[in-house]
């Protein structure tokens, strides 16, 4: 479903719709209130996926990386509520004190898709976070999704997130992009 | 040059703190350790066709690997021998040769100079390109892993593993087709000393409860049981840790080689169905580790996880700076569906977003910057755990200890790490073969307990 094509550009109200679900869904995740976020905003046939990019020549004809091969993240609704559930245990002595991240959204582009309830959705992101003292990380990509709605609401039924730098500098990406 | 006998009291089994963030401590490592040691490159799947290359460094140096038409494969350092830039940019590809972006001159794959732009008008013929190749690193595989090493007189990499590849038989030869590594590797980095993970990889079961204890929780399985360090379980006889002679290690906790994934029904099952194929080739002895969960490394700097499957490089970028590059092992003769879950769920779990990776950053982090105060540098640290419950086993080679938590295989990596700062040549190193173990002085420890045991 990663492969769904975009079709016509969404209306204003649309739009306006998709975006303030995407600031809503940043909101939540800055919050910390992960169950929420999962419960109403992921859909249980999600693929939420974080591919590894080399830097390749320009004249390097292999394909791109697909959802089988070598990825930072590539889970199930299972396996993201399993991330979720981690957060949850109170020894995740990392985030204690916990840590403050922002989602900064840009660039936000809404399509219609062959399918009625289904939207393609291009962010620009850059995710930053504070830890502890001294310590600060950002994040810098591209994020695909795409959205199912539902009723009057929207489910994230696949998302994946490139991230502009080979090499990550920072002690992990735990947080749910 | 310091006397490393100041850094590692094998006797009392501590080492100087300083050792996680001294900048002459760490230039000693690279001209000795570094610059001496077997350093791993790249796993042979990853070069099958003529003309695959990938990058990747050795310590600081940046290196080409690449596979040649004659089927060899050779490395080199990546700066061209003109000005000194780099002549491969791209990660990995399949090229016939390289071509300097500065000046244009251009490298076949065994790294020999091909071409010079305008040699015959303005170095006027007088240039002698057989003279001018890329600098060439010793190349040697073991079970289809590359390693290359910067010293002539260092031993063979058969050799430099010694019992080491005993233990890495049981699954690079046991389960027939033997492994392979999967890439491209996830790359981060860490303000960390390197020896901070190559320890913590090599012999640190003993945190596993402790600062994995959110993960575990909610992965439940075997290792579930070690969350909180709560449980009622026989700690001291989990397993084994084993230490060898040129300081790769281990320790091993028997029949956990999966539990650290979520998804595993193929993976346990490929493994229920090899044990026997084990003990056939390698008898019950290796047989009986195949399904157990090993954390290991190769000295100095090559960390893997057996049974997680998660492979990784520590390579050093200062005293207090790695890039943590992560592979996944997977075993040849497991179908493709296996190895794609193989794949996915060692990501899951030590990848750059790893749920358990996740656990361990600030340990390192602190743990290098916290050793480099002023007077906190003046102390030592201790791996004291459990020194008198190891020693020579009549099943398994090198030095084993009785638990797989414990802190031999500590003991054993700074142990080598004290004997290759101070030794002057690969020579000095081979006069000590007989008395390597001498540390290790409860002799009779093993003979004791399996006789206590009947």
């Amino acid at each position: 479903m990663h492969d769904i094509q975009p079709t016509d550009r969404v209306s204003l109200e649309l739009h306006h719709a998709i975006s303030q679900h995407a600031y809503t869904e940043a909101r939540m995740l800055q919050n910390h209130q992960y169950k929420e976020w999962l419960e109403g905003f992921v859909a249980e046939d999600i693929h939420f996926w974080m591919p590894v990019i080399e830097r390749r020549y320009r004249k390097d004809k292999r394909p791109a990386p697909g959802p089988d091969d070598m990825a930072i993240y590539s889970d199930d609704y299972s396996e993201v509520k399993q991330r979720v559930d981690r957060m949850y245990t109170g020894t995740v002595w990392m985030e204690d004190p916990a840590s403050d991240i922002k989602y900064l959204l840009t660039n936000i582009e809404a399509f219609h898709t062959e399918q009625d309830d289904l939207f393609k959705v291009y962010t620009n992101v850059a995710y930053i976070r504070h830890r502890q003292q001294l310590e600060r990380s950002e994040h810098i990509g591209a994020r695909e999704d795409l959205l199912r709605k539902v009723g009057d609401k929207f489910q994230l039924v696949r998302r994946k997130i490139v991230l502009d730098a080979r090499v990550t500098i920072d002690k992990n990406l735990y947080f749910f992009g | 040059m310091i006397d490393a006998r100041e850094l590692v009291d094998t006797k009392n089994s501590t080492q100087a703190k300083k050792i996680f963030g001294d900048q002459e401590v760490y230039e000693q490592e690279l001209e000795r350790i570094f610059g001496r040691c077997w350093l791993f490159l790249a796993h042979e799947c990853m070069l099958e066709k003529t003309g695959d290359f990938i990058t990747t460094t050795m310590a600081e140096d940046p290196v080409v690997v690449t596979r040649h038409k004659d089927g060899s494969i050779n490395a080199f350092i990546n700066s061209c021998s003109h000005r000194g830039n780099r002549v491969c940019t791209a990660d990995s590809g399949n090229s016939k040769s390289f071509v300097c972006n500065y000046h244009g001159w251009v490298f076949g794959a065994d790294g020999s100079l091909v071409d010079v732009p305008l040699a015959e008008t303005c170095y006027h013929g007088d240039i002698d390109k057989s003279k001018l190749g890329l600098p060439k690193i010793r190349v040697e595989s073991y079970r289809g892993f590359v390693f290359g090493c910067f010293d002539d007189d260092a031993p063979s990499l058969e050799e430099y593993l010694g019992d080491w590849g005993w233990y890495l038989d049981t699954f690079m030869v046991g389960a027939g087709e033997g492994m392979e590594l999967i890439g491209p590797p996830m790359k981060s980095t860490l303000k960390c000393n390197w020896k901070v993970p190559a320890e913590n990889f090599v012999g640190d079961a003993y945190h596993v409860g402790w600062t994995h204890a959110a993960a575990l929780e909610v992965l439940g399985g075997e290792l579930g049981m070690l969350a909180g360090n709560t449980a009622e379980i026989p700690y001291a006889q989990l397993g084994i840790q084993v230490t060898t002679r040129h300081g790769h290690g281990c320790g091993i906790i028997r029949q956990a080689a999966s539990s650290i994934h979520v998804k595993r029904e193929n993976y346990d099952k490929f493994n229920q169905e090899t044990i026997p194929k084990v003990a056939e080739k390698l008898g019950e002895a290796r047989a009986g580790l195949f399904d157990g969960h090993w954390n290991c490394t190769t000295f100095p700097s090559c960390s893997f996880l057996y049974g997680t499957n998660i492979f990784k490089v520590w390579h050093p970028r200062g005293p207090n700076e790695i890039e943590v590059w992560s592979y996944v092992l997977v075993h040849k003769g497991m179908d493709d569906a296996t190895k794609k879950e193989v794949v996915k769920q060692a990501a899951r779990s030590f990848g750059t977003a790893g749920t358990l990776e996740s656990d361990d950053g600030d340990n390192m982090v602190n743990a290098t910057s916290i050793n480099q105060g002023t007077q906190a540098r003046k102390n030592r640290m201790s791996s004291t755990m459990a020194h008198d419950y190891e020693g020579p086993h009549p099943e398994f080679p090198g030095i084993v200890g009785a638990s797989f938590i414990g802190e031999t295989s500590y003991r054993g990596f700074y142990r080598f790490y004290q004997e290759i700062m101070n030794a002057e040549s690969w020579q000095a190193i081979h006069a000590r073969d007989d008395e390597w173990d001498d540390m290790f002085e409860n002799k009779d420890f093993w003979k004791n307990k399996i006789a206590g045991n009947k």
